[in-house]
């Protein structure tokens, strides 16, 4: 048995292991004399407050050079020069070196701020070093910009915990174990939950929601027929197996890692060196993931790591692996900087951040100058993770000052392969040499010189069966960039200020010393990416499962429990729902990462299949009673009859489903649907014609180019990881839909579509052609008084021919609300 | 920002009873549905604005400050001499010995201020200019120093000085964009010099092309205003058939009344791009008649025409190709050219802004992302330079008649009263109404604002 002494011992070995860069302030712990304390309080406190606290003061936000003296914790720690005081050693000490105006050094306080202290006052300071800085002014230990108490407490850091469905009163509505945890959520306020959908705003909403595309009139129909329970499971299986589910759920991901297709929208001014020509192999690679539904572990560990994973069918190269890796390298680095080594800095400030805010919601990026400001990320820890980015080399070369980045690319065939070409294409050369070599011969040798003859035949049959350039990808490797300040596999020490020209102590290659506790992985050998990959794709992880199905929660109801899914940190709002985010973490690990499961279990819930309409009888709330008790829906009239959309105006509670727009590559993709046109090929790069009939999830995102129509209706900017698209309402929008030819056409097109599935000798054809456009538009019938406006559309058509009278129809309906909100 | 405009079930939910303050304290920071649904409308800013637009007119290359505005005696004394003192690290291509400037300087106006002589009718206005000698920046490249000039950061997406002002202070004419930029070609980077980045896109630049056709999508199919209302008529009665028992009526209705917009924007845009409405005299005075400086006169004239109409921000570049000012070589047959180009439209625009009494509330610009090197960059050419250059401001409340800051005597670094670009954009906001350090948005996880953690307002310079 283990005595008591070495278990505490253990124990506080384990401490220090958790929390390796916590401020514990053990040397300065000791109780202190007395007098020390009145010395300090009498003649230290106020002078630092009065001739240092201007600009050296945490408690008012003004930390020059980042030192803060209003706290014992602030000089310990130092600002960028190290400690500011070492205890018992005046002459070693920063600060008074800097009170003496020592020439070599700063000058304190400079001589804006009232210049050099009187000679009595330096000497209280030196006194006061030299008696082993007594100062009482403790605060918590603290990691980052937290304390540790507060750290441990946050409730996205501690472990998912099981929770289980609470009981509810109304026990008869939930379908699933979500429902409980909202139901039990809306019964505790007062609030009632809306009617269920009808099943045509069902069919709709979940066809939109899976793929991106509205429901054919046959799909609406099969569903109103098919009367048995697992009529909508039926639906929602068949939504989750078609391709468009992989394109709708690839959208969704690229908004999340900064996704573009290039940064120049014109193709002919595009350079190749710098531009993300290859990016479509990684947007297909994630389409392709989507609908084989790749457990999400895997997904991540692919686009961090991929490039170290064996290929599944152990024939190198592991391409999909490869391509993943695109993640890491398609940032906005534009044509790159002069400052070549700030430029490199960049890039990995830019993978820190985007693995920070895609997998785990932290916003690892805010330490790259200083110590997180909220959450318990201390600068180390970033350089900790800079190391392994900075020991993974994506670029070809560091290049010159004046040139431009050259981004690296992996051929993705057989390293035999590229060695055979290479050779060829040495061998080609080194013939071309011969050729000119002999050429510059005088006198020069004459065309039919056998041996010279025999030089072009052979060159020219090597060429003949030189195979294309093997198609690569963007993609990383082991190993910094060459030629920059830290190439190959190595620890890199912090950037003070976050510049690579004032470096400090080197930090070695570990993950967030909070988050890893003590279950730091080893980084034996390499750059440490795969453990990376790892640690955060690990079920202990406690943030990696709640951050990606609170998004996948956002993709359905268009709002997360948490509403800020890229940031998990303790300045953001806890989930609204955190027993059922747990829970539902839990399901979905327990699931094998499954998305298609996490989407299915979301849509079978009587919560998602909630109507965002008002009706004359629901949502209405307890409102005024006294004790909270709820009545029984079935009796509205002893009801206050305020809907709950009064009291929870956002839908926090879930009490109906929130109606929302469109997204724009939604709203364009409909319009090519409904008008029958919808190319349905997959894959390849991306265009920069708007008007082909193609998904929009092939139209080029280009980051020069903002006039465009993605960005006219919200589309997610690509520069940085876009968590929550905007929804913005502008007349250009409208200007767009109006005047434009793409809007235009689709109106013609439509039209054309109508007169022609429904033959003018139809019996009630006009009555039918409205229909039909109803249907396909907005998956229902048309009543009496719209089909009465529909006629009058035609009726007022400025040339009454049939056909323009039929456009026009087309252009209203397509430009209408219901065309592009989803109830 | 808490001003915004309350939707009507806003304002039910929050003058209804019973409430706590904690669910009132929830409502106000949801406030975004609003934004959304009227993001131009009218708010209020921090302080009494001395400025209510802005007027960026921007020679994108760096136009050469010891050519233009800052005179250096010394470095004619020494022409083709060494730099007498270390070059900084960052540099982009070695640079070498000294090059005076092929053009003499003379006192201009009341203020006496030296101005080049390429640059006559501009130098006829200094008594109304403020010319800032000591800008400096931190990026030695196009890309990344347009980039800190426009949107305070270099190498990553942040929303421009455009975005953040319309974000702050909405549009005066809801019929025209608030923020308008006018490129003729593309400049490197292209739209993240106007990005709206993190902002709600409805707050980014409308980027204007060609002048003959500026606004995309105005043109009725067929020119068919009345097919065109007949439609819209219709389609309202739909949509309010629509909104009946919907929830999210402010959306639905800020949608209805965008297309309304949009029927009025096909009217007014037009006019307000057509600047063939103006005077012979006026077009003369911006030189729109005369093949050098058609194309510049042009913009100047349309910036005018904007802002006379409430367009918040408009930022012009001199950009007949990409780099105009980018004079590495053939300086001495070049940035004549330019200049020439620039001159006459801008002091037009000047005095016609002070003309019509605009003026005193226009804050206009004038500058590049960086200077150029004092250095020769082989004989007739200059390298870039963000160490030490100028840039002027006229109107809004800015000192008129003023030099501020210097450069050394070579006019290599910026040595009194420095002005770095995040100093600059804190002054131009505090011009507009704003504290600099509260014009936030909270975006993963952090405010963010134009000027970072850096900015001083120049007070120095404020009338």
């Amino acid at each position: 048995m283990m005595s008591e002494r070495l278990m505490s011992a253990v124990c506080r070995l384990r401490c220090l292991g958790l929390a390796l860069a916590v401020v514990v302030g053990a040397s300065a712990d000791r109780a202190f004399a007395e007098s020390d304390s009145d010395f300090f309080e009498k003649k230290i406190r106020p002078l630092l407050a009065e001739r240092c606290g201007s600009c050296h003061s945490a408690a008012k936000g003004k930390t020059r050079g980042g030192l803060a003296l209003d706290t014992r914790e602030g000089w310990q720690q130092g600002g960028d020069s190290g400690a500011a005081i070492v205890p018992g050693k005046p002459e070693e000490s920063l600060l008074i070196r800097a009170v003496r105006y020592r020439d070599d050094g700063p000058q304190m306080p400079p001589k804006e701020m009232g210049g050099k202290l009187a000679e009595a006052e330096i000497n209280l300071l030196v006194d006061w070093v030299r008696r082993g800085a007594p100062d009482p002014r403790t605060t918590a230990a603290r990691i980052g910009g937290a304390t540790l108490d507060d750290a441990r407490k946050w409730w996205a850091f501690q472990p998912v915990r099981p929770t289980t469905p609470p009981i509810v009163k109304e026990s008869n509505w939930p379908r699933t174990d979500i429902d409980r945890f909202v139901l039990a959520e809306l019964e505790q306020r007062g609030l009632t939950h809306a009617d269920n959908a009808d099943k045509r705003m069902l069919i709709r909403r979940a066809t939109f929601d899976v793929t991106g595309l509205p429901p054919s009139p046959d799909e609406i129909e099969a569903f109103l027929r098919d009367e048995s329970p697992g009529a909508f499971e039926a639906v929602v299986d068949r939504l989750l197996g078609s391709p468009a589910y992989g394109q709708r759920g690839a959208r969704h991901w690229l908004d999340v890692v900064r996704y573009a297709d290039f940064h120049d929208g014109d193709p002919k001014a595009r350079n190749p060196v710098c531009e993300p020509l290859e990016a479509w192999r990684y947007r297909d690679w994630v389409v392709e993931s989507f609908n084989r539904d790749l457990p999400f572990d895997q997904f991540l560990v692919h686009q961090i790591a991929g490039d170290l994973l064996p290929a599944p069918d152990g024939k190198e190269p592991n391409t999909d692996g490869l391509i993943a890796t695109t993640f890491l390298v398609n940032g906005a680095w534009d044509r790159g900087d002069a400052d070549k080594e700030k430029m490199v800095s960049d890039m990995v400030d830019d993978q820190i951040d985007t693995v920070g805010k895609a997998f785990l919601g932290l916003t690892l990026g805010c330490s790259r100058c200083h110590d997180h400001k909220f959450d318990p990320v201390t600068q180390s820890d970033y350089y900790a993770l800079a190391g392994i980015f900075y020991s993974t080399r994506m670029l070809k070369e560091l290049g010159t000052k004046g040139g431009e980045i050259t981004l690296q690319r992996r051929p993705l065939v057989p390293r035999e392969v590229v060695e055979k070409r290479d050779q060829q294409v040495k061998q080609i050369a080194e013939w071309n040499a011969k050729l000119a070599e002999l050429d510059k011969q005088s006198p020069k040798p004459p065309a039919d010189d056998p041996a010279r003859l025999e030089l072009v035949a052979q060159r020219d049959r090597l060429q003949k069966e030189l195979p294309p350039e093997p198609p690569a990808t963007l993609a990383v490797s082991e190993g910094g960039v060459p030629g920059g300040l830290f190439p190959g596999i190595q620890d890199v020490p912090i950037h003070i200020r976050g510049s690579y020209t004032r470096l400090g102590d080197v930090v070695p290659r570990r993950m967030p010393s909070f988050f890893a506790g003590d279950r730091q992985p080893p980084i034996a050998s390499g750059s440490g990416r795969r453990e990376l990959a790892e640690w955060v794709a690990s079920k202990e992880n406690p943030l990696t499962a709640r951050v990606i199905v609170n998004r996948v929660w956002q993709w359905h109801f268009g709002a997360g429990l948490v509403r800020t899914p890229n940031n998990f940190g303790m300045l953001s709002e806890p989930p609204s729902h955190p027993a059922l985010l747990d829970w539902l973490a839990a399901k979905f690990v327990e699931d094998g990462w499954s998305l298609k499961r996490l989407h299915r279990r979301i849509m079978l819930s009587a919560t998602y299949q909630l109507s965002s309409k008002v009706d004359g009888r629901g949502l209405m709330v307890e409102g005024q009673k006294q004790h909270g008790e709820a009545a029984a829906p079935s009796s509205p009239s002893t009801l206050n009859t305020q809907p709950s959309t009064t009291l929870d105006p956002d839908n926090r509670w879930l009490g109906q489903f929130t109606a929302r727009r469109l997204e724009a590559e939604a709203i364009r993709d409909a319009m090519l649907f409904v008008t029958g046109k919808l190319d349905p090929a997959t894959g390849g790069p991306a265009s920069d014609n708007l008007a082909i009939a193609r998904r929009s999830l092939y139209v080029q995102t280009a980051r020069w180019d903002r006039s465009n129509f993605a960005t006219l209706f919200d589309a997610a900017n690509p520069d940085a990881s876009d968590e929550k698209r905007n929804v913005s309402t502008v007349a250009p929008q409208s200007l767009f839909l109006l005047n434009h030819p793409f809007a235009l056409d689709q109106a013609q097109l439509l039209a054309d579509r109508l007169i022609r599935e429904v033959p003018g000798d139809t019996p009630n054809v006009e009555a039918a052609r409205i229909q039909l456009a109803y249907h396909l538009l907005f998956s229902r019938p048309a009543s009496d008084e719209e089909l009465a406006i529909a006629r009058q559309v035609m009726a007022q058509t400025a040339e009454p021919t049939a056909e323009s009278g039929w456009t026009d129809l087309a252009h209203v309906l397509l430009c209408s609300n219901e065309f592009i909100y989803i109830d | 920002m808490t001003h915004d405009v309350l939707s009507r079930r806003e304002l039910l939910a929050r003058t209804g009873c019973g409430f706590g303050l904690l669910a009132l304290a929830d409502m106000l920071a949801a406030n975004e549905p609003d934004r959304a649904a009227h993001p131009y409308a009218v708010r209020a800013p921090h302080h009494r604005p001395r400025a209510k637009r802005v007027i960026f007119l921007y020679m994108p290359g760096g136009p050469s400050h010891v050519d233009l505005f800052d005179p250096k005696p010394r470095l004619s004394a020494e022409n083709g001499q060494p730099l007498p003192f270390e070059k900084p690290k960052l540099e982009r291509t070695k640079t070498g010995n000294l090059l005076a400037s092929p053009w003499k300087f003379s006192k201009q106006g009341e203020s006496g201020i030296e101005v080049s002589e390429l640059l006559p009718q501009t130098a006829f206005c200094i008594d109304d200019i403020c010319v800032i000698r000591s800008m400096h920046a931190d990026n030695i490249n196009h890309t990344g120093a347009a980039a800190q000039m426009c949107t305070g950061e270099q190498a990553f997406s942040r929303p421009s000085i455009g975005s953040w002002l319309t974000y702050g202070l909405g549009t005066e004419n809801q019929n025209l964009p608030g923020f308008v930029v006018v490129s003729p070609a593309a400049v490197f980077q292209g739209a993240q010099l106007w990005t709206s980045s993190f902002l709600p896109s409805a707050y980014q630049g409308t980027l204007v092309r060609d002048l003959k056709n500026p606004v995309a999508n105005l043109d009725a199919p067929a020119g068919d205003l009345t097919r065109q209302r007949g439609k819209l008529d219709a389609l309202a009665r739909l949509n309010e058939i629509h909104k009946r028992d919907r929830v999210i009526d402010s959306q639905l209705d800020a949608r209805i009344a965008s297309f309304e917009l949009a029927f009025r924007m096909q009217r007014e845009a037009p006019e307000a791009f057509d600047i063939s409405r103006e005077s012979e005299t006026t077009h003369k005075l911006y030189g729109t008649d005369q093949p050098a400086t058609e194309l510049f006169g042009r913009q100047c004239l349309l910036a005018r025409r904007l802002v006379e109409r409430g367009v918040r921000f408009v930022q012009l570049f001199d950009a007949p190709q990409n780099n105009a000012w980018d004079h590495h070589g053939g300086l001495r047959e070049n940035l004549p050219k330019r200049c020439q180009a620039v001159d006459q439209p801008i002091a037009a625009l000047l005095t016609d802004l002070k003309s019509r009494g605009l003026l005193e509330d226009t804050l206009v610009l004038w500058g590049g992302e960086f200077g150029r090197s004092p250095t020769a960059e082989g004989n007739n050419g200059r390298e870039h330079h963000p160490f030490g250059f100028t840039m002027w401001l006229a109107g809004g409340g800015i000192r008129g008649g003023m030099v501020h800051g210097a450069t050394d005597e070579y006019g290599w670094h910026a040595v009194q009263d420095k002005v770095h670009v995040h100093d600059l954009h804190a002054t131009i906001l505090h011009q507009m109404g704003f504290d600099h350090e509260r014009l936030t948005f909270r975006h993963g996880g952090r405010d963010y604002r134009l000027t970072d953690v850096h900015g001083h307002v120049v007070r120095k310079i404020l009338a």
